[in-house]
């Protein structure tokens, strides 16, 4: 469902509903925005508040938009798989940490209800030894370093050299990388290959300047 | 803590649909030996009503638990259970160690009992190491997932001793779905069991496990 050859800029949308509302009203109508329901918003509003997002973004872009839901699945792949899908979400996330079990049932799940599958390598060292063990591949590995690391660690780096290194092994698979909130980070992602950018914090801290980050954030895709 | 040392706790994890928990709730005995969860799929599929909902089901002051899973954001997802109602929630062991830190940190915040899960874990013993704070509560088990597609991999019991004798904490483990597993779960010194309904059950037969446990485990 994504373009291999596109670039994409994923925004992970944390607040109240009523909220993000008006914070997609004010985006740009652009393809290459991807939406997210945070995981905090699916623990929050359950599967309705993907199906919110779903319709807003579709009147936005006058067309089906394209809706990650961060589940961050860790056990009953096929459960939460179905629930996401049929809310409306076009891709869900699984944790690189849940049991391999978990995960390979996670990507069979999604292929069933024809949605991408993402799995999330947070606080994982080698994501290759994750791959490696896999069935079948997701349609996306995220890199990520999580929210509360970034603020506790600052040392920990997202492993972008690992982007050129799985891609060159697994031709298919699309790169997201997460947890670089700056335009200077969303810069360094795009080049050093990675297919997706995820940010979500300045969105979250200033609501109501959402049209201008977008648009700011926008230029960097290219 | 919440929970008290002394007692042994059933905790019934509700996974399927708000209608079934409405069901499950209603033929359980009240007792405060009795721990209701509010499962994963349903916090992912309802949101934090699943939480409020399941409290406003269940008779005064029973103690209920957020299985959020948190593996990030925790200081926000703690704030969200803790004010729908929960009286615990639960952390993965996997994530990051900061993660987990400030999970316990915001727990004691809002008065909850903090649950560390380690699925996955391979040793529960080198992540409680690494904690600033201890949790309230270790939970011990083997995911749906895995138990359902690699049958030999097993809940480790002789952990739960281990555990007990290093950390001044209690011990949760998954107890299968008969009064003998419960039992056997018990006799290796577990302080809390956690049942499920499985899909070919009855909820009747999971409001009599509750029963059997009451009567044969003091």
């Amino acid at each position: 469902m994504l373009n291999q050859r596109s670039k994409y800029l994923q925004i992970a949308f944390n607040r109240s509903l009523d909220e993000v509302r008006d914070m997609i009203a004010t985006l740009p109508a652009s393809e290459k925005i991807i939406i997210e329901a945070g995981t905090p918003l699916i623990k929050k509003y359950g599967k309705k508040g993907i199906t919110a997002l779903k319709e807003w973004w579709g009147e936005k872009i006058q067309k089906s938009g394209y809706i990650v839901a961060d589940l961050k699945c860790m056990d009953r792949g096929s459960r939460e798989v179905e629930a996401v899908a049929d809310a409306g979400a076009s891709a869900a996330t699984c944790l690189g940490l849940a049991p391999i079990e978990t995960i390979n049932e996670f990507i069979r799940e999604c292929e069933k209800a024809g949605i991408d599958s993402m799995v999330d390598m947070m606080n994982i060292e080698f994501p290759f030894e994750i791959l490696q063990k896999l069935k079948k591949l997701p349609t996306v590995v995220v890199l990520h370093r999580g929210a509360d690391e970034n603020e506790r660690n600052r040392e920990k780096q997202i492993p972008h050299d690992q982007i050129h290194r799985i891609k060159g092994t697994y031709g298919n698979v699309l790169i997201s990388v997460a947890g670089g909130e700056t335009p200077r980070d969303v810069v360094r992602t795009f080049f050093n290959d990675s297919d997706i950018a995820v940010i979500w914090r300045s969105f979250y801290e200033a609501p109501e300047n959402t049209a201008n980050l977008a648009q700011e954030f926008l230029k960097l895709v290219k | 803590m919440i929970l008290e040392k002394r007692k042994k706790y059933l905790h019934v994890a509700l996974n399927s649909t708000l209608e079934e928990a409405a069901e499950i709730i209603s033929q359980l005995p009240v007792s405060d030996r009795i721990l209701i969860e509010a499962g994963t799929p349903l916090i992912k599929i309802y949101g934090t009503e699943a939480i409020s909902q399941i409290k406003e089901m269940a008779s005064v002051g029973t103690y209920v638990v957020a299985d959020n899973k948190c593996a990030d954001l925790a200081a926000r997802e703690v704030e969200m259970m803790a004010n729908a109602g929960a009286n615990a929630s639960t952390c993965l062991g996997v994530a990051p160690i900061e993660t987990i830190d400030s999970f316990i940190e915001e727990c004691q915040k809002f008065n909850i009992d903090s649950m560390i899960d380690m699925m996955n874990v391979e040793s529960a013993l080198a992540v409680l190491k690494k904690l600033k704070k201890l949790p309230d509560i270790v939970m011990l088990h083997r995911g749906v997932d895995e138990s359902e597609f690699s049958k030999e991999k097993q809940i480790p019991y002789y952990q739960i001793k281990q555990i007990k004798g290093n950390y001044n904490v209690l011990v949760a483990v998954a107890g299968g779905d008969t009064i003998r597993e419960v039992q056997r779960a018990i006799f290796n010194d577990a302080d809390i069991v956690v049942v499920w309904k499985n899909f070919y059950q009855s909820s009747t037969e999971t409001a009599q496990l509750a029963g059997s446990f009451l009567k044969e485990i003091k």
